[in-house]
């Protein structure tokens, strides 16, 4: 074809006349939103859920998204997080601009202005032109031409569920909208049916069984032994260390000077005239110890069981301490140290609730809490006859989940308590996929030619309301 | 055979300030032959824009009623009217709309305008596939719409969008490279592992990371010595403005708190010329004339207080005092002359004295400016002939024109005014400053604490925490923002200094002890402590031996002799953070015409190598580019499967 064509000629004019709607998966959660196109393979858009509200005091106050936004240390910006511990909304009408946030900052641009707003068409001497807003309104909203999909999680309230609906509709103008929990998601993902998916995020632990495409509701148990628990895990463990460590966020440091382990750091601190609110030093101390749970913590998978427990005359945590690998970790002031044993440590309460570190605020997380108890406590609630079925299609999704070991770890609990079942515990290697696991799922259903007959549609909401997504989003 | 052939491919690469082009691949690849301001002028009709100011060509003489009348004429006789009233002025950018800020595109219609001026400017014939070099902040709906206009506007066979962060690690030639573009309003900081943009954790359009923040910084430093924001842009563009690394003291403050403390009036001087020739002028009892501390005050006094900017002629020209102004300011020249002549031997020992120190050491430094806010207002106030009368005398003249160290390539055609400062313009007025320790202050609001926090947070969002580390050793930082001299240097201190990962000393004894046998605990107080050599100082640096333990080889210095962290080219691996070395990627040394004009817009011959490698050696095998028979299919949507 391509010989066919000449610099001399022009080419023909042929029109475009396609219409091919692209969907758009949104999927929230605690940590971070993820948004982008359904077809493709990772959501374009993934936006911290931590946002800024900046607060002077005297001064108008003014509201910051974004991860370009969130980590400058400017005086009197405080980190909010719309989203409660239970990982359903909190702050509806926060989470709801910062969703939007995440639609129109990557994947669709702001909306121009339209000709009549501008200001360049001002009436000069008064004149009151005659056009209809509410039709200028419509043409406004972010997404007139996308379909809505959204995740939520398998406990969200129905008010909850009738807002989005709602509020996509009214606020969003989205032609088409669905929800669906993002366990079922997970599954799909994983290109299966039938799972028994275990999600690890930040604030939630999450054991969902889900049957042909259908999450059973009742069966579905969660914890918060996830990524922040982690995190307070290791806070613990960081204060409860003789001496203690001390914790220092990287935007407190201009520099820094290599010193021995264990050694006090001999860093250079930079100065603030006001220093930035505790809430934002929160937020970075996470990110150094985001980096610790990332290189240090490792879950311990020996075959001796857990480190609680001893044979052969020698506990398991005496094992861990003699086992070579410590990892040194460095702060960001230079202070250094290496953690043998406290690297499993930190993450055994998740299995063994006796093993966590505690104190006066931070008790020990319950018996039923754990993974182990809580995978038990599902499929207890489920028919005899689908157990097996679920054991054998076990996922394990979640930003938490990329802890070393820890699907290995997954793996023995469940041998242990269900000997005479064959376990298949699915967890793709790849840590973008365990990452966005539900994002993924949806981005494969609202490809799907079937999406367009699951949807409800803006006239279907203009005639039933609200109450419909009950009805349609099971 | 190859559907196209290097001769017709197109590459624009758009940016907020200038947006390079070419038509056409040479055999070896050179820098982008054509620069156009990113900027156009709104034309009378709405909607229409031109590439050059036109204003109204009005001579004083004609008045009001006599112009109506000839108008008229005009309008009975047929005549058009432009042809007698208007007149495009090449130089002024006053009143110029630029269309892409911080890589946003603001101004759709002057974007879309500016894309047909640079097409038209290249005049392709028919058969051009065309590469856009696309900014990371272009959302996919608005990568569609310019897909939409260039394939209904240009008809060209063939189109392709390619990431600009994805470009310049071609043009690098590294599958592994972090991404720091600095623009003008912006900069973006890109992971890219195995050829692969990230676009999670990606910091696209960190404002007030760009030259323009820097520019800001300096004429806020500086606004108190009467300098305007174009002196101060002007100041920067120049060699003498520097990025001294973290820690660096400045010169004539002592301790380096970078508060100058200079009694010279900068006015005075720069009114009067060099330091230099302020001295000499001194030293044989000849004080030239000028306003200001260590000048001889005459006549001038009752014009002190407008004077209070004398570097802002263009405010006495526009206030109406131009030729009291014009007549002293001949007097002065004439003065400095006479001046010149009795001291030259003087004059050229006193200049020749402080040349011989580098830049950082020096505490003032002289640059010449050209002032083209003087220029417009000339035009805009006077009359021809008296503008150019008033030019003359206002030029210092380029008895130093700048020694292009920033300036163009030479063989860049340049299709609407000039394209950078460093190349002096036509009817330019020239005028030398001086400037003390504040021309090392660019960078002083913080702008390479917040880029390499940004640098540390993409690479840490990159999920492979493999790759991390081969990101920190192939750093990349582009874009004519980063072109300030020092700026590399500095921010590579600030990242060594922040997130440099050192050899834990803790590691070297738990690693040659037989597993098996009880270690002492990672927060025990029995952790043997490795005794340091004379060269230890309390701890403060690495052992040598550690590292070479840990690197398993040897260091090339010497057992005595600390390893210093800049010079660190060992990784060690006992960690599993990052970054244990922090490194820049080296520019390919295969491209002998980059080598003069720096790796600034490397991001070009990025693009160039995708073209011919997409176009032509792949021949459309892998669907690098869009056909035009693809876009009538698929529609503008399509192109997200096409571009790079």
């Amino acid at each position: 074809m391509a010989s066919l064509m000449s610099s001399l000629n022009a080419p023909s004019a042929a029109e475009y006349a396609g219409d091919e709607v692209s969907a758009i998966v949104l999927d929230p959660g605690y940590s971070t939103v993820r948004a982008g196109f359904a077809g493709e393979d990772v959501p374009k858009s993934v936006v911290p859920t931590y946002y800024g509200g900046l607060e002077p005091p005297g001064g108008a106050t003014q509201v910051l998204y974004g991860e370009n936004a969130i980590h400058n240390p400017i005086p009197h910006l405080h980190i909010k997080n719309p989203m409660s511990q239970d990982g359903i909304v909190e702050d509806w009408d926060a989470a709801w601009k910062l969703w939007e946030y995440s639609l129109t900052s990557r994947l669709l641009g702001a909306k121009p202005t339209p000709a009549i707003r501008n200001g360049l068409n001002d009436p000069v001497d008064g004149d009151v032109m005659d056009v209809d807003m509410e039709e200028l309104d419509d043409l406004e909203k972010p997404l007139v031409d996308n379909p809505l999909l959204m995740t939520e999680p398998a406990w969200n309230p129905v008010k909850w569920r009738e807002k989005s609906l709602e509020a996509a509709m009214e606020e969003w103008g989205t032609p088409g909208f669905y929800l669906q929990r993002s366990g079922v998601l997970a599954a799909f993902s994983a290109g299966k049916p039938t799972a028994l998916v275990i999600d690890i995020g930040a604030s939630q632990l999450s054991v969902s069984p889900v049957v042909d495409g259908m999450i059973l509701k009742k069966s579905v148990r969660k914890s918060p032994l996830a990524g922040n628990w982690i995190s307070q895990q290791i806070r613990l463990m960081f204060a409860q260390s003789q001496p203690p460590v001390p914790l220092t966020p990287h935007y407190m440091v201009t520099s820094k000077v290599p010193v021995d382990a264990g050694a006090p750091s001999n860093a250079t601190y930079k100065k603030y005239e006001i220093p930035p609110t505790d809430s934002f030093r929160r937020l970075e101390e996470e990110r150094v110890l985001t980096e610790f749970k990332e290189s240090v913590v490792t879950t311990w998978y020996h075959e001796f069981g857990r480190l609680s427990t001893s044979s052969q005359g020698m506990t398991n945590e005496e094992r861990a301490k003699a086992a070579p690998g410590a990892r040194p970790f460095e702060m960001p002031d230079g202070w250094n140290q290496i953690f043998q044993v406290e690297r499993f440590k930190v993450i055994e309460g998740m299995f063994d609730h006796e093993g966590a570190y505690t104190d006066a605020e931070n008790r020990a997380p319950k018996l039923e809490h754990t993974i182990p108890n809580l995978i038990i406590a599902s499929l207890n609630s489920v028919d005899v006859d689908t157990r097996p079925a679920l054991l054998a299609n076990v996922v394990l999704v979640g930003g938490s989940t990329l802890i070393t070991h820890l699907h290995e770890r997954v793996k023995r609990e469940l041998e242990a308590a269900y000997p005479n079942v064959r376990v298949r515990l699915h967890a793709p290697g790849n840590p973008v996929e365990r990452k966005f696991a539900s994002w993924i799922g949806g981005s494969i259903l609202a490809s799907l030619g079937t999406f367009h007959q699951m949807w409800i549609s803006r006239k279907e909401y203009e005639e039933h309301g609200a109450g419909l997504v009950e009805k349609r989003c099971k | 055979m190859p559907p196209f052939k290097e001769e017709q491919i197109i590459i624009i690469a758009p940016g907020s300030q200038t947006t390079l082009a070419q038509y056409g691949l040479p055999e070896s690849l050179t820098p982008a032959r054509v620069r156009v301001r990113s900027r156009l002028f709104p034309a009378e009709k709405e909607g229409e824009w031109e590439p050059f100011k036109v204003r109204r060509k009005e001579t004083k003489q004609i008045l009001q009623e006599e112009k109506d009348e000839l108008r008229e004429m005009q309008k009975s006789l047929g005549e058009k009217e432009e042809d007698v009233t208007y007149e495009e002025d090449f130089v002024t950018e006053e009143g110029a709309v630029w269309p892409i800020v911080e890589g946003k595109i603001m101004d759709w219609s002057c974007f879309f305008a500016l894309m047909t001026h640079v097409f038209n400017a290249l005049n392709p014939p028919f058969h051009t596939p065309i590469l856009l070099v696309a900014q990371p902040c272009w959302t996919p709906k608005e990568q569609e719409k310019i897909t939409q206009f260039f394939f209904e506007k240009f008809k060209m066979p063939a189109f392709t969008l390619m990431d600009s962060a994805k470009a310049t690690s071609w043009a690098f030639g590294k599958e592994n490279a972090l991404v720091v573009d600095v623009g003008y309003g912006k900069a973006d900081v890109t992971a890219i592992t195995e050829f692969c943009v990230h676009q999670t954790g990606r910091m696209v359009s960190l404002t007030d990371c760009g030259g323009e923040a820097m520019t800001r910084r300096l004429h806020e430093v500086l606004k108190s010595k009467g300098f305007t924001r174009d002196m101060a842009e002007q100041l920067k563009r120049n060699p003498i403005c520097e990025i001294l690394p973290q820690g660096t003291p400045l010169p004539g403050s002592g301790m380096g708190d970078g508060a100058p403390d200079t009694v010279m009036n900068p006015a005075a001087v720069a009114s009067t010329g060099a330091i230099a020739e302020v001295e000499s002028g001194a030293a044989i009892g000849n004080v030239p004339r000028g306003p200001g501390l260590g000048t001889e005050v005459g006549e001038e006094q009752p014009m002190e207080d407008d004077n209070e900017g004398v570097l802002d002629v263009a405010s006495i020209v526009a206030g109406g005092k131009m030729n009291e102004y014009l007549a002293r300011k001949e007097k002065e020249k004439q003065d400095r002359i006479v001046a010149k002549k009795k001291g030259a031997t003087d004059a050229s020992a006193a200049a020749a004295k402080p040349v011989k120190l580098p830049n950082s050491k020096r505490e003032h430094a002289t640059f010449v400016y050209e002032d083209h806010a003087l220029l417009d207002a000339l035009k805009n106030n006077l009359s021809i002939e008296d503008s150019a009368k008033a030019r003359a005398v206002l030029d210092e003249g380029p008895q130093k024109r700048q020694a292009g160290a920033e300036s163009e390539p030479a063989s860049a055609i340049e299709t609407n005014g000039t394209a950078g400062w460093g190349t002096a313009r036509n009817g330019t007025i020239r005028r030398e400053i001086t400037v003390g320790t504040e021309r090392f202050q660019a960078a002083s609001g913080g702008i390479l604490e917040y880029l390499a926090d940004a640098i540390h947070r993409t690479i840490s969002a990159v999920e492979d925490t493999g790759k991390r580390g081969a990101l920190w050793e192939n750093l990349i930082v582009v874009g004519n923002g980063s072109a300030i001299r020092g700026f590399k240097e500095a921010l590579m201190s600030v990242l060594q200094g922040k997130y440099l990962i050192s050899p834990s000393s803790a590691t070297i004894f738990t690693s040659e002890i037989p597993s098996g046998i009880s270690t002492p605990t990672g927060t025990g107080t029995s952790t043997p402590q490795p005794q340091l050599g004379p060269h230890g100082g309390g701890g403060s640096s690495v052992n040598p031996l550690l590292l070479a333990a840990t690197t398993a080889q040897l260091p090339h210095s010497s057992p005595g002799n600390p390893v210093p962290n800049a010079l660190n080219q060992h990784s060690h691996t006992s960690h599993g953070q990052a970054p244990t070395t922090i490194r820049f990627s080296k520019f390919p040394e295969y491209f002998p015409e980059w080598k003069d004009s720096g790796t600034e817009e490397a991001v070009f011959l990025g693009a160039q190598v995708a073209a011919k490698v997409v176009f032509i050696a792949d021949q459309g095998l892998n669907k690098g580019y869009m056909t035009r028979p693809d876009y009538n299919e698929q529609g503008p949507p399509g192109i997200h499967y096409f571009a790079m």
